[in-house]
């Protein structure tokens, strides 16, 4: 297969790493996979093109309004691949009624000047194939398509055995850990969940420091959030400070598996918005490619369907300082639960099955 | 002929006051426009429809922005209707070279920019209008598109009481250079003989957020102290339905430009609305531009020497600027009705 990706490309932001998979597994697989761009200053070995008549397909990666390409680019696409070969990747549920969910949602009129039924009218003026990171779509004209995926070969650290594993952890090999707990997001949708997160270690804070939350707008609400009224950015400087948290700016997206494995713990959270829809994210995989132990913050439906069996006992619950205390006292049982999740995940959800799921819709 | 307008529609600015009066004389005269979109209760008097493929022609309206055309707005419409049958009104003079107004007000910061503004619209249209007599540009051709609608006059005896000897109504975009070198040095000398002074608009006491990041905080410079110490009131941006009526309730409203509208001698809905309502517009234009959009008599209303003196001329002598306007209306009646403009876009559109 022939496949041209198109969407925004930023190295800390939205779904860059899974991306670049595609391009890395692709070729393994026999595939040609370039993105549609011109050569690409810091990632000079991803093949780049803006001829879609060279390829078999196109595949959107939409989040925004701006990952669609500006004129006259997105006309070369449009006339140069018929609509039947187009794919969209909507990666947030924008293929959809309004949604709003606390305070997250779908669409927003004031922040980005399109109405909802326009993203369904221009989704499907672009492609007719329109594919959603979920199980379980709430339209009839969207089909479940996970887009993100596992990648074994990227694991920090591999283990023979959960009680190994679980030595290193808790720093009896070596003590290489310099956090207790990391995260790596930006901080768009996520506030209410870190902030429950962090009040609830609060009292367990000696067991579970230092912290580092790293990305963009932790440290501070923007001027436009705070204009236009958007609750979903917003964050508690006073609080984090007051809790010792280290804040760092966006990271590129080759350091965050290393950056995560510095830490003993990493939550899981998704935004509201996707924990209603399902929506999985690059993170929802990538976390248990680090050498951390994830808290999975998400529904346990959710859980059981993306995870497998096995990381049941990996959920937060309501008594997340409990949680935290018996990993820590129990740390072997949970390592035995990360590594049978990982191979849960390399055998259901690598890149490869991807291909194979993504081909399979293609060829209908 | 059905047409329909695509732009990115505000309720207190830009050239919707238009949009509304073409649907009203294309009413008239047989004529169906609309504007792409869902209906919509803040815009009372606009029709809407998605329906762009019932439509003979697309007209887009672009003004300073394109980011409205977005990759998720435009493929429908690339889809449904072909590039023959679109049409670009280029309101802002954007298709032109770089163009930078004494070094201040520009439609390009660079030739990059241009360029990329161009090819946009090579791809979105056949044909690009501009509103000035004098399109710069060989492939532009003249549409003035902005009209007078006499139905919209409010007279003296419906009118709204006069709270104001002075009105300004516009945004603070570009127009602090030519308020602050020209208007304000002229009001303060002659003060103590005007009333009250109010402008209406945004961003006459506030720069709003994200200016400085896209490089245009020079657009909505202001000097709160000085337009205080002037006893100026600052009132906050009207709707389009509204405006008419709030102009009215100034003796005098002044019309500023931006310098670049000025150069490239560009008509917007402005300078036909102020002579909807019941005062006494002057035009900060230079006095042959005023003659070509208002005839002979626009001259005497072109504010351009000896401002602070003709304020209060206009204050002292009512009747006589009444029948001075009353002239331009005439003129107007003849040459720039929402009739007129909705035969040239027909016409233009056929060519």
């Amino acid at each position: 297969m022939k496949l041209l990706i198109v969407s925004r490309y930023d190295r800390s932001a939205r779904a860059i790493n899974t991306i670049i998979k595609y391009v890395r597994v692709g070729k393994a697989l026999g595939h040609e996979v370039a993105l549609f761009s011109d050569q690409i200053g810091d990632m000079p070995d991803v093949p780049t093109s803006r001829d879609p008549k060279a390829f078999d397909y196109v595949m959107f990666v939409v989040y925004e309004t701006p990952d669609f390409p500006d004129l006259p680019y997105l006309a070369h696409l449009l006339d140069g691949m018929p609509r039947e070969r187009r794919i969209i990747v909507d990666c947030t549920g924008r293929f959809n009624e309004t949604i709003e969910v606390e305070h997250d949602f779908n669409h927003l009129d004031k922040l980005e000047n399109h109405l909802g039924w326009e993203w369904i009218d221009g989704f499907s003026a672009v492609a007719e194939t329109i594919l959603q990171p979920t199980p379980t779509p709430l339209r009839a004209d969207a089909r479940g398509f996970l887009f993100h995926g596992f990648d074994p070969g990227a694991i920090e650290r591999h283990y023979d055995s959960a009680e190994e594993a679980a030595r290193s952890w808790s720093g009896k090999i070596d003590n290489s850990k310099q956090y207790g707990l990391v995260y790596v997001g930006n901080n768009w949708q996520r506030w209410s969940q870190m902030r429950s997160l962090l009040k609830a270690i609060e009292p367990i804070k000696q067991s579970v420091e230092p912290i580092c939350l790293t990305g963009w707008a932790w440290d501070h609400r923007p001027a436009w959030a705070a204009e236009l009224g958007i609750q979903g950015i917003d964050t508690d400087l006073a609080m984090l400070q007051q809790m010792g948290v280290e804040l760092k700016g966006n990271i590129s997206f080759d350091q965050v598996i290393p950056f995560i494995s510095q830490g003993k713990f990493c939550p899981v959270i998704h935004r509201p918005l996707f924990n209603q829809l399902g929506i999985v994210t690059n993170r929802t995989f990538e976390t248990f490619c680090s050498d951390t132990v994830p808290l999975l913050m998400l529904p346990v439906q959710m859980i059981e369907s993306i995870y497998g069996p096995a990381a049941r006992i990996l959920a937060v619950g309501e008594n997340v300082a409990g949680h935290i205390q018996d990993v820590l006292s129990r740390p072997a049982l949970y390592w035995d639960a990360i590594l049978k999740t990982r191979a849960y995940l390399a055998d259901q959800h690598s890149f490869q099955r991807r291909f194979q799921e993504l081909s399979a819709i293609l060829a209908k | 002929m059905r047409i329909i307008f695509v732009m990115d529609q505000r309720i207190d600015r830009g050239s919707i006051q238009s949009i509304s009066n073409y649907m009203r004389a294309g009413d008239e005269l047989g004529h169906e426009f609309a504007l792409y979109g869902l209906p919509d209760p803040r815009f009372p008097t606009i029709r809407f429809s998605r329906d762009v493929s019932a439509f003979d022609y697309v007209v887009f309206l672009i003004e300073s922005s394109r980011r409205w055309m977005s990759g998720l707005r435009m493929p429908r419409l690339f889809a449904e209707v072909p590039r023959h049958r679109r049409a670009i009104v280029d309101a802002d003079g954007m298709y032109n070279q770089v163009i930078a107004s004494n070094n201040y007000d520009r439609n390009h910061s660079s030739e990059y920019i241009r360029a990329e503004w161009v090819a946009h619209y090579r791809v979105v249209a056949d044909k690009i209008f501009q509103p000035t007599f004098t399109p710069r540009e060989p492939d532009v051709r003249k549409l003035l598109f902005y009209g007078y609608n006499p139905a919209q006059q409010i007279a003296p005896e419906s009118s709204p009481a006069k709270a104001h000897d002075i009105l300004h109504v516009g945004h603070n975009w570009w127009r602090w250079r030519q308020i602050s070198g020209e208007l304000l040095p002229a009001i303060e000398s002659v003060r103590s003989d005007l009333g009250k002074i109010a402008f209406i608009g945004s961003w006459w006491d506030t720069i709003p957020a994200g200016a400085a990041e896209l490089g245009v905080e020079a657009a909505f410079g202001f000097d709160a102290e000085w337009l205080r110490r002037l006893r100026i009131q600052i009132e906050p941006a009207v709707r389009y339905t509204e405006v008419i009526a709030a102009m009215s309730t100034g003796r005098i409203n002044i019309m500023t430009q931006r310098p670049l509208f000025r150069e490239l001698r560009i008509l917007t809905s402005k300078y036909f609305e102020i002579f909807s309502a019941d005062t006494t517009p002057l035009v900060m234009l230079d006095p042959d531009h005023a003659e070509m959009v208002y005839g002979p008599a626009g001259r005497e209303l072109a504010l351009c020497n000896g401002i602070g003196a003709k304020l209060v001329d206009v204050l002292s002598q009512p009747k006589k600027f009444r029948e001075i306007v009353e002239e331009v209306r005439v003129h107007l009646l003849k040459h720039h009705t929402y009739r007129n403009r909705v035969q040239e876009l027909v016409a233009a559109l056929e060519d």
